[in-house]
């Protein structure tokens, strides 16, 4: 860790050329974020004469990892939404050279005093904010469904994609992941699968940012009950809002007991507040669709997962413990979601 | 006697948890350890039901076959399940289990994907005889176990 913190503040250094006696302390990785190494630290350095410091946060691409995404596509990501009614990190580097740490990374803020843990959603002293949580999380979403691609630079207009074919693009997207990453047959995803494409949702309202991975767990949250950073945009794309409500609401981020959305608001609550803010309308038909394609992407996920550590691409034991535990609940879900459990 | 091998696991567990995790100063480190932990609680539940699991499900998969391959209409199919459903495992050695579950899980999804293309009522009740297949394979798999 010393020779990374050495390196990095030879980086900073070479970013920041006003500031002199540029050092990295307190460097550790933290745990979870499989997609990148992610690592916190305090930088400290000397400028204007006066002592600097600050936390920042290194996204480090790994050697393989549950979503292949170019660290820039999640980069742009928080550049387009800083500063904004989304929270997230303030960006600050992007580096493409491998020079310096050996794979590319990314710098940003470091938002402290926070938490992101899913089980710490359940435990004092944010249990009791969990009303309050969900329903930010629920409008911040909204806010991210509401927002305009071209205004925030993510898109052109030729970029934007027909809101007849989002539904297909991204299921044909998924399931290529299954195709190419399956250990074996898999005759639940493969049933789910098949019901998607027979009976596709109704057209996009709107064709707006869909975060990707937004649920509990991937935003940071502090113990006077605020949503201060949403995280995690490697997966964002162009496509229909509903994708990240469906994602938000699969069962699997409030396993086991499931009664309540992401361990934070009633289902029917979110979709509300969700509505609300957005301005769009999730009918039971389009919500239903995508609650069931959040359930195959998931799937894919796991599915990739377990054959990055089989193939012996990655030793992260996490990657093998989703593929023995929540790829088995995540068949269960599926078929509950399908009206085919009892 | 020696200890079982899910005993052994479970005390590994234990060790690794209570033990060893605490010791370590690293955050990352320790929750890996965790993770690894968590692992052989897995591996331990699953090693003693490895072989019985699998043999159970080819053979509820094989009934399956013989009961519904004479009513699909697919001759190529019908004759593959056919032959499945005379079918013998080759061993008892996980990794040649392992083929043979490849081979009749395979022939489920062809099966479930000829069975939904097909109208009328006899086919819905093969397909929810697939249906209850999918929920008894999903059980089979279920752990105690759950990280999050």
């Amino acid at each position: 860790m010393h020779e990374l913190a050495d390196r990095f503040a030879r980086y900073a250094a070479h970013r920041m050329p006003e500031a002199r006696e540029v050092r990295a302390s307190a460097l550790a990785r933290i745990h979870g974020g499989a997609s990148r190494e992610t690592f916190r630290l305090r930088l400290h350095w000397r400028e204007g004469g006066r002592e600097r410091e600050r936390g920042l946060i290194l996204r480090r691409d790994p050697p393989a990892s549950l979503i292949e995404t170019e660290r820039s596509h999640e980069f742009r990501a928080y550049q387009a939404f800083h500063p904004s009614d989304v929270p997230v990190p303030e960006p600050l580097w992007l580096e493409e050279d491998p020079r310096w740490l050996e794979r590319p990374f990314f710098v940003m803020e470091q938002v402290e005093r926070c938490e992101s843990a899913l089980r710490a959603l359940g435990e004092p002293p944010y249990a009791e904010h969990r009303e309050r949580l969900g329903r930010r999380k629920w409008e911040i979403l909204g806010a991210i469904a509401r927002s305009d691609p071209q205004q925030l630079g993510l898109a052109l207009e030729r970029d934007l994609p027909d809101p007849a074919a989002c539904w297909e693009r991204e299921l044909a997207r998924w399931e290529e992941v299954v195709d190419a990453d399956a250990l074996g047959p898999e005759p639940v995803v493969r049933a789910a699968i098949r019901w998607l494409r027979r009976q596709p949702p109704p057209p996009a309202e709107r064709v707006g940012v869909v975060h990707g991975d937004y649920r509990s767990g991937n935003f940071l949250f502090d113990a006077e009950g605020r949503i201060r950073a949403i995280l995690d945009w490697e997966m964002w794309h162009l496509g229909d809002p509903l994708e990240d409500l469906g994602w938000s609401l699969n069962p699997l981020w409030s396993w086991p007991d499931r009664k309540l959305a992401g361990r934070l608001l009633p289902r029917e609550e979110a979709i509300a507040v969700w509505e609300a803010a957005s301005g769009l309308r999730a009918t039971a038909e389009a919500i239903r669709w995508w609650e069931i394609f959040a359930i195959v992407k998931s799937l894919a996920i796991w599915i990739s997962s377990a054959r990055e550590y089989a193939d012996g691409r990655s030793g992260d034991p996490t990657l093998a413990l989703v593929g023995w535990v929540i790829k088995g609940v995540q068949d269960r879900i599926a078929l509950e979601a399908l009206g085919r459990w009892r | 006697m020696k200890p079982q091998v899910p005993r052994t696991l479970q005390g590994l567990a234990g060790t690794l948890l209570a033990e060893l995790a605490p010791r370590i100063a690293d955050d990352y480190a320790q929750k890996n350890a965790a993770v690894v932990a968590g692992l052989l609680l897995v591996a331990a539940e699953e090693w003693d039901r490895a072989a019985e699991r699998r043999v159970a499900e080819h053979a509820a998969l094989r009934r399956l076959f013989a009961e519904v391959a004479p009513r699909v209409e697919s001759a190529p199919l019908r004759e593959r399940m056919e032959e499945a459903a005379r079918g013998r495992d080759p061993g008892l050695r996980i990794s040649l289990l392992d083929q043979e579950n490849a081979r009749l899980r395979g022939l489920l999804i062809e099966l479930h994907e000829h069975l939904e293309g097909q109208p009328g009522d006899a086919a819905r009740a093969l397909e929810e005889r697939v249906w209850a297949e999918l929920r008894a394979e999903v059980e089979r798999r279920a752990i105690g176990f759950w990280p999050l």
